[in-house]
């Protein structure tokens, strides 16, 4: 077993101070770093020596035996071990748990988000049916602590399986409902889910407190139950490791992998990249961005994805659109770049708020807004490809009348999508009214 | 890209195209509909085919029968629940008429915008000049395409009130009140020669031989000064740019200008040309430099009649001020040490015979008529970009202030002052677009505007145009609040040039179309004077081209105001002002947009709108072949 790293910002807010020091042994669940302002308690997920404090990481060298008990969280009130627990979002955005559930809801909703939403990435969807109890649990707890009157599971209709798993539970929960989402790309954006559920469109500055409701991970909850039923820190992390790989390119769910994992550990227990690869994503293939194999697995990591080699421009002209949905500028010309192609306008979809931290959101996510004009742009400018990170209904606009235009279209996802076998973003088939089960059952 | 409630109101009787998938059973909402500042684009592109698609007022509320897909126009075979269209706009027609007591004219059709403007955001303006450059500017004010609507009735409402009081006083409609005259005696010239003295013999001028010396001596930056006496035969004879054209008049006795009587010598006029001691042109953007037949825009109010002498003056100024408002204004004063001249031997003439024609001109004001204003933008941003105004001859210098000095902010003179030569004009780049001295001496707008029976011309509002922003917005808002305490029904806003002076020249008209006033503005735009910026207060606009490709010519004067440019803005503010809706600007410059307003102008009128040559009619310059023809 590799050295382990655990970065010291793993979360929303900011880096946390070591509490180790080199050359300390540390057990599965010690305390190594706290949070200085807003942040969670980071975890040692092994036994072992810590081998190195850098500015931003503890490294860890891992015993050579690891036993299966941990360091058990002191006991306290259920809000108390989840903040103590260093529990925060695992979908992604990383706000520390502790802070999200300390929030009166006066008889609201736990919106409980199976979205998946990321194509190729299934930890969500193995997690509801394997671990149905835990995770059901897991929403209870979340809806005392917020003194909620309701919890919803928003899960995508065509895992019929889990959604059957789930049903049958929830029979006999008096407050607990499902609503399903359609297989839409960004049915699992924060305010997607509170749209989708409770009929109400959140401002992208707004909270879904504003709805009366808390939107968390089907992780997350699972976490939750973990720290108050089993005294458990947060040190382990749901994965799917995906792509081109040895032995083919169907995902690898691994359960609980120790937070401080490489990458390159999680591909080689996969079975090893097969051959010449474009890039390796981490996270997933609209929201996460090209790594390298040292990277470690943080409490947020959800996806490791092999890609295959990317398409040649050879300096086309490229314009990208840029959107709440997938990539950052940044990580469009990243790619831009990775295709050879030259940037030559750039375009913001109209719907793409800009936030105080840069950060894009869109203002009704999943709703297209038009593209034409953007398109005309690009033709303007010059380009003969275009490069689009929109969701489905957006790219399906994109596709309404860039091609026309004689602009070849790209998805940031294509080469994600060709390495999994999963339809390309292009035109939008299925609807976005999904039929809801009897009284949510 | 989808649309706001606003921008769907505004575009009411726009056809409805969605913007993105709408599925079958949804209520169709302005965010279902994509923008149709872009159709021209798509259509262009081949995207869009806007055949039998409905307005958007007539789906907005109805229910979409069949999922449909982006770009896809709104038929009535995927619509249901067709709101049928609303005439909203006739009902104000008929209330401005009725409460108004007279016919707003031409009624039975709208006039169009003929300029090139600002589309879907996004401002082109093309520069040909040797090599292509295009340049494009983000818009942040709303295009003048999208505010049309918008903007109606609005003015309406400004139109009703006033007018609803005058209806109760029917006799102050017919009754006319002279405020002024101004009376022009014409002293007919055949013939400049030099003499020993400055003096006119009958029909013979004789300039004193030697003044030139005096004139050099007079202007410490000038170094020389020749003058050239240019008869009809001499035409094609080259010359540095011209300067200024200037009438040779002068105020009898202790007549004010814009009063009283003023004589005036017929058959001869001023032209002020220059360079400096390095051969270089006293002009900036372009210039006339050239044979003068090729050069010349014949007949403009601010350019030579055909057949006229020219008392040429060729000032060479000192070095490098050519550009430095000093110099052009050195050369100015030089000449009109000249005139000036000719202005007392003129003042002497006792000899009534030598009276070939008398013109009266009187400002008269009707009041119960719609009240307008003409706000004249002229340039002051300094370097040769000046005017003098209100010397104490016509067209003089001695008594004159710079508007530069004067910081630019508005001057209100009276419609005869203007006709009287209170501008003294020193701005010569751009010839094409730039207002000669002359121009003010004949201005169209003024002299069609004084006569028109159905409006009352209250006055004139010069403001000068400086090179700062900051100042352009200072003296734009000091021209709102004037106009605002004016209680005027309308006004007429007119600029020389193109490019600097469209951002004050916008600004006016937002601070004017803001209190609710309808505005038409007059300017040479075409194709290279396109508009830098825009707002939702321009929706009226006469176009001054004249040349055959939209473009600055550096022909002299070839696309200043004309008399059928005044003509049609005439009808476009009474139009603006009985409510009517001018219609949007074609996506391109495209000058049968004037054609078919002045057909219509001429149909509804009964008289035929002469328009005037172009540069076409010259002989071709080698300049004009290699630059621009």
């Amino acid at each position: 077993m590799e050295n382990l790293q655990f970065l010291l910002k793993q979360h929303v807010g900011v880096p946390c101070r070591p509490v180790v020091e080199e050359g300390e042994m540390v057990e599965k669940g010690t305390l190594i770093a706290v949070p200085e302002g807003l942040g969670a308690n980071l975890f040692s997920s092994v036994y072992g020596t810590v081998k190195e404090v850098r500015e931003d990481r503890i490294i860890v060298c891992p015993d050579k035996m690891q036993k299966e008990e941990y360091v058990q969280l002191s006991e306290g009130t259920p809000l108390e071990m989840v903040k103590e627990a260093g529990i925060v979002g695992m979908g992604g955005a990383g706000f520390p748990t502790g802070i999200k559930l300390d929030v009166n809801l006066q008889g609201g909703t736990i919106l409980v988000n199976v979205a998946e939403c990321e194509p190729g990435l299934c930890h969500n969807i193995r997690q509801i049916e394997e671990q149905t109890d835990m995770t059901i649990e897991g929403a209870r707890i979340c809806k005392e602590i917020t003194k909620a009157s309701k919890v919803i599971f928003a899960i995508k209709a065509k895992n019929r399986h889990a959604v059957e798993k789930l049903r049958a539970v929830l029979q006999k929960e008096a407050d607990m409902y499902i609503h399903l989402l359609p297989d839409i790309y960004p049915m699992g954006e924060e305010r997607a889910v509170v749209r989708e559920c409770l009929g109400k469109l959140l401002d992208p500055v707004q909270l879904p407190t504003a709805a009366d409701a808390v939107v968390i991970n089907v992780e997350t909850v699972l976490r939750v139950a973990e720290a108050v039923k089993l005294r458990k820190p947060c040190f382990s992390k749901n994965i799917t490791v995906i792509g081109k790989l040895k032995g083919g390119e169907e995902p690898h769910v691994y359960m609980d992998v120790p937070v401080g994992t490489s990458v390159e550990d999680m591909i080689e227990r996969s079975g090893g990249i097969d051959g010449v690869y474009g890039e390796i994503i981490m996270g997933g293939p609209f929201t996460g961005r090209a790594v390298n194999l040292e990277e470690p697995v943080t409490k947020t990591t959800g996806g490791i994805i092999v890609t295959i080699d990317f398409p040649d421009l050879h300096g086309a002209p490229v314009g990208l659109l840029v959107c709440a949905c997938g990539g950052s500028e940044e990580r469009m010309r990243d790619i831009c770049n990775k295709m050879h192609g030259t940037v030559v306008s750039v375009a913001k979809c109209k719907q793409a708020a800009e936030m105080q931290n840069k950060a894009l959101k869109c203002e009704n996510p999943g709703n297209c807004p038009g593209q034409a004009a953007k398109c005309l742009q690009f033709k303007k400018d010059g380009a003969q490809y275009i490069i689009i990170g929109n969701c489905s209904d957006c790219s399906n606009t994109v596709m309404g009348s860039a091609p026309k235009m004689k602009l070849k279209v790209f998805h940031q996802t294509d080469h994600v999508m060709r390495t999994i076998h999963h339809p390309l973003y292009r035109r939008l088939r299925v609807s976005k009214q999904e039929e809801q089960l009897p009284g949510g059952k | 890209m989808s649309i706001s409630a606003e921008t769907a109101k505004e575009h009411a009787k726009d056809p409805a195209v969605l913007c993105c998938r709408a599925e079958e059973g949804i209520t169709i909402q302005a965010s279902n509909l994509e923008d149709p500042a872009i159709f021209d684009d798509l259509v262009d592109s081949g995207l869009l085919d806007l055949t039998g698609a409905l307005t958007i007022e007539q789906v907005l509320g109805a229910k979409l029968t069949k999922t449909c897909d982006s770009l896809c126009p709104l038929t009535s075979d995927v619509v249901e629940g067709i709101t049928a269209p609303t005439e909203k706009k006739d009902g104000k027609q008929q209330n401005v008429a009725y409460a108004d007591g007279t016919d707003p004219i031409l009624r039975t059709g709208s006039v169009q915008k003929d300029w090139t403007s600002v589309q879907g955001g996004v401002l082109k303006i093309h520069i040909g000049e040797g090599k292509d450059i295009d340049i494009e500017l983000p818009v942040t004010a709303a295009t003048p395409a999208e505010s049309s609507v918008q903007t109606v009735p609005a003015a309406c409402g400004a139109v009703q009130t006033p007018s609803a009081d005058k209806i109760q006083d029917p006799e102050a409609e017919t009754e006319e009140k002279t405020v002024r005259s101004l009376t022009r005696k014409h002293y007919r010239i055949k013939e400049v020669k030099r003499g020993p003295e400055t003096k006119i013999d009958k029909d013979v001028l004789y300039i004193r031989e030697g003044i030139e010396a005096e004139c050099v001596a007079s202007q410490e930056l000038v170094h020389d000064l020749k003058i050239d006496i240019i008869t009809p035969e001499e035409y094609h004879t080259y010359s540095e740019t011209i300067m200024d054209v200037q009438p040779v008049a002068c105020k009898e006795g202790d007549c004010e200008l814009g009063t009283g009587v003023t004589r005036v010598l017929d058959g001869v006029v001023m032209m002020v040309t220059g360079t400096d001691d390095n051969g270089v042109q006293i002009g900036e953007f372009g210039s006339s430099e050239g044979y003068l037949d090729e050069n010349i825009m014949w007949n403009r109010p601010g350019a030579p009649d055909k057949g006229e002498i020219f008392i040429k003056t060729q000032v060479t100024i000192e070095a490098g001020m050519n550009m430095e408002r000093p110099g052009p204004l050195a050369a100015h004063a030089a000449t009109d040490y000249i005139t000036q001249e000719i202005r007392e031997a003129l003042k002497a003439l006792e000899d009534d015979s030598l009276v070939a024609d008398i013109e009266e001109f009187h400002q008269v004001r009707r009041p119960g008529k719609k009240k307008i204003v003409i706000v004249k933008e002229i340039m002051g941003q300094g370097a040769m970009h000046d005017n003098l105004i209100l010397p104490v001859e016509p067209v003089g210098v001695l008594g004159a202030k710079p508007n530069v000095d004067l910081g630019n902010v508005p001057v209100c003179v009276s419609p005869l002052e203007v006709l009287d030569g209170c501008i003294h004009a020193l701005t010569c780049i751009g010839p094409a677009s730039k207002e000669m001295s002359r121009h003010y001496w004949r201005e169209p707008l003024v002299l069609e505007a004084l006569y028109d029976k159905e409006i009352d011309l209250c006055g004139v509002i010069f403001v000068g145009s400086p090179q700062i922003n900051a100042e352009k917005f200072y003296v734009s808002k000091r021209v709102g609040m004037m106009v605002e305490m004016m209680d005027v029904d309308g006004a007429f806003i007119t600029t020389e040039g193109f490019g600097n002076n469209h951002i004050d020249f916008a600004s006016h008209h937002e601070q004017i179309g803001m209190r609710g006033i309808p505005v038409v503005g007059l300017s040479f735009c075409a194709v290279q004077g396109a508009l830098v910026v825009g707002n939702k207060y321009m929706t009226n606009m006469v176009d001054n081209n004249k040349s055959e490709s939209g473009i600055e010519n550096e022909v002299l004067a070839c696309n200043t105001l004309c008399t059928e440019d005044a003509l049609r803005a005439l009808v476009m503010l009474k139009n603006a002002m009985a409510g009517e809706e001018v219609k949007k600007p074609e996506k391109k410059w495209n000058p049968n947009v004037k054609s078919s307003n002045v057909e219509l102008i001429s149909n509804v009128t009964g008289k035929p709108v002469e328009l005037v040559k172009n540069e076409q009619s010259l002989p071709m310059s080698k300049k004009r072949k290699e630059k621009y023809d």
